[in-house]
């Protein structure tokens, strides 16, 4: 579903080069619920970056959904990103000036549906994460947690096939980022394919697969559920 | 286009994009008014004085020896400038056209003091007045060498034919213009003089006048003190002509000067200098407002992309193509110039009803409006179009590189 191989990610200003990623390699199947942890440093973000064709890459390949996607152009990622991808950022990146069914709408109008369809997206995700009641409130009137329910509702809209999360629950509180990870879990039970990163342990034991990065490689892999118990880490 | 969540967004950040409204809204009511006044300014200058101007100068000769003969001199100095070869005619003239100073005289239709007296610019020539002034004699007919006499400073008594311009005859005799030849119009509330002829255009010397195109010629040469004369050269011989006329007039005569001498062109360029002084203020000023205008909306749209680039990088990771950022602060910007066009068309129509009335000008023409605010959302769209572009090119992975 999601294959890299060897993909290298170099960094340069005037004076430094920063290898972010080296010679990646790794595969995520359809319905995986993925969990990355490192250091900070360790290129977490930049291989969601490339993963979400956020950002290019210096070498390798990157196959999504079964299509060589290197050498897109920034109109064909930007298609892609919109119909494929679903983000959720640590700082839940709503639109301020917005209020909270018109964040949702913001993919949904760039996708190009009709007036009736985004409506119903809209309504129907914003049921799923338990804010239909919220429509009209602006961003900074809702909770942390609350906010950050809007963005998974503003991902899921398009039905992506991918959901990627850099650090969801980074600017949570323990308690809504429990909340947070089992709305993730729900959605992932209902087909979609997740890329989370994170720093907390035991959210990462949650997910179905470990992978531990550390100077821009894969340290370890592990399938949670290959080992039986999804409590131990793999690490 | 997302016209609605662009709107409600700008609602929550109206302060900027109220005052850059309200200064589309000034400049363009500027722009256009003065744009109004430069236009009738324009009109006023390029009003043909009816005059040969290009081959036309005149001078005074002014004498102040005892044994000065004026009357016999100015028959001699007549004679000798339209001798002279590169000389069309000349004449002996109270006053020139477009100079600022003359004579005006009421005629009236009806002898007597109560009579409404019809304000006229006066012109004294003899014969060869037409034809040195260059214009064209529409009806009746010339003076003739006997209709004209002479006239002391002293003198208040009026000879009894005239020539009038056409605007002078429309003025009098509304009705049939071409009819007041062969009719009596009064002078001085009773003098009668029987109108001979009518002439194309001849401005009175004041251009500011409202009755500018209003003249009368009489058929008289002048016993003053200082005769101004006019002289008419064939093309091209004018500025040849004006030293050699100057020193013929000084040398035939030790006992007066010659003085005041200038070519009609110079006349006009003068009569006009305020009127271009003005007029060319009024375009800087508008251009100078138009860039500050300009700058302004630069300055916004720099601000708003400074301020939303995070929100650009999100809507990027979400699907939204460069031309879609790009597009989305085209829209907004397009929103704000219509909102200040659309008020500046009020305050314009507003603003020109006030100048029609305090300073009489002829009220607007209305396309200037629609003109306006085509160039409002041009000068907007080039303002904003930088700013637009930076935007487009703030990457995706700000999103979640920015903290
Ligand atoms: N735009 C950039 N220019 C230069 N270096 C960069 C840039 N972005 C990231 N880096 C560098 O690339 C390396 C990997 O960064 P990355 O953000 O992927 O780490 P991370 O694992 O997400 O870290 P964290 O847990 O702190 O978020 C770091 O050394 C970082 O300094
Ligand atoms: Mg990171």
């Amino acid at each position: 579903m999601l294959s890299m191989q060897q993909i290298a990610k170099v960094y340069r200003t005037d004076t430094v080069e920063t290898h972010a990623l080296r010679e990646l390699t790794l595969t995520v199947d359809e319905g995986d619920f993925v969990a990355v942890t490192g250091p900070s440093g360790s290129g977490k973000t930049t291989f969601l970056n490339i993963a979400g064709l956020l950002e290019t890459f210096s070498s390798g390949t990157y196959m999504l959904d079964g299509r060589d996607v290197s050498n897109l152009n920034d109109s064909a990622r930007s298609k892609l990103r919109n119909e494929k991808i679903g983000f959720i950022f640590q700082s839940f990146n709503l639109i301020p000036d917005l209020n909270i069914f018109d964040n949702v709408d913001v993919p949904l109008r760039y996708r190009g549906f009709k007036s009736a369809e985004r409506k119903a997206r809209i309504e129907k995700y914003l049921d799923v994460v338990g804010l239909s009641g919220r429509m009209k409130h602006l961003p900074s009137q809702l909770s942390g947690g609350q906010q950050q329910r809007v963005a998974i509702a503003r991902a899921l809209a398009g039905e992506p096939r991918f959901l990627l999360a850099d650090e969801p629950t980074g600017n949570l509180d323990s308690a809504m980022a429990r909340s947070v990870m089992g709305l993730l879990k729900e959605i992932n039970e209902e087909g979609t394919t997740i890329v989370m990163v994170t720093h907390d342990p035991t959210l990462a034991n949650e997910a179905k697969t470990n992978i531990h990065l550390k100077d821009g490689v894969v340290s370890e892999t592990a399938s949670i559920s290959q080992l039986g118990n999804g409590k131990q880490n793999a690490a | 286009m997302e016209f609605g969540p662009i709107l409600r967004a700008m609602t929550r950040n109206k302060t900027g994009a109220i005052l850059i409204a309200l200064q589309i809204a000034f400049t363009m009511t500027i722009m256009i008014n003065a744009i109004h006044i430069i236009e009738e300014r324009n009109d006023a200058m390029a009003r043909p004085s009816g005059l040969d101007e290009a081959n036309l100068f005149y001078l005074t000769s002014t004498g102040f020896a005892d044994d000065f003969n004026e009357q016999q001199q100015i028959e001699e100095d007549l004679r000798q400038i339209r001798a002279l070869s590169g000389v069309v005619n000349a004449v002996q003239i109270n006053a020139i056209p477009l100079s600022g100073g003359g004579w005006s005289m009421g005629l009236s239709t009806e002898p007597g003091a109560d009579a409404d007296g019809t304000g006229v610019a006066v012109y004294f020539v003899d014969e060869h007045g037409i034809d040195t002034f260059g214009v064209e004699q529409v009806a009746g007919e010339n003076f003739d060498i006997t209709d004209v006499g002479w006239r002391e400073r002293t003198d208040t008594e009026w000879p009894d034919k005239t020539i009038l311009t056409v605007a002078m005859a429309t003025e009098m005799f509304p009705d049939d213009p071409m009819s007041a030849v062969g009719k009596t119009v009064y002078i001085n509330d009773t003098e009668p003089m029987t109108v001979i002829g009518l002439i194309k255009t001849l401005q009175a010397p004041w251009n500011g006048w409202s009755g500018v195109e209003r003249s009368m010629l009489v058929p008289q040469k002048m016993l003053f003190g200082s005769a101004r004369y006019l002289i008419r050269t064939e093309p091209g011989a004018r500025d040849t002509l004006m030293p050699q006329v100057e020193e013929m007039l000084a040398a035939s005569n030790r006992g007066r000067i010659i003085r005041s001498m200038r070519s009609l062109e110079e006349t006009r360029e003068r009569s006009y200098r305020g009127d271009r002084s003005m007029t060319l203020m009024l375009k800087i000023v508008v251009g100078i407002l138009t860039a500050v205008t300009a700058l302004g909306i630069v300055g916004l749209a720099s601000f708003a992309v400074n301020r939303r680039t995070r929100q650009i990088g999100t809507r990027r990771a979400l699907g939204a193509s460069k031309g879609d950022i790009m597009r989305y602060f085209l829209v907004e910007n397009f929103m704000i110039t219509t909102m200040g066009v659309v008020l500046g068309a009020i305050m314009t129509v507003i603003f020109n009803i006030m100048l029609v009335d305090s300073l009489s000008l002829p009220p607007l023409n209305v396309w200037y409006i629609p003109a306006a605010v085509l160039v409002m959302w041009a000068v907007g769209f080039l303002a904003v179009s930088g700013p637009a572009r930076r935007a487009s090119n703030v990457p995706p992975a700000v999103a979640t590189r920015t903290a």
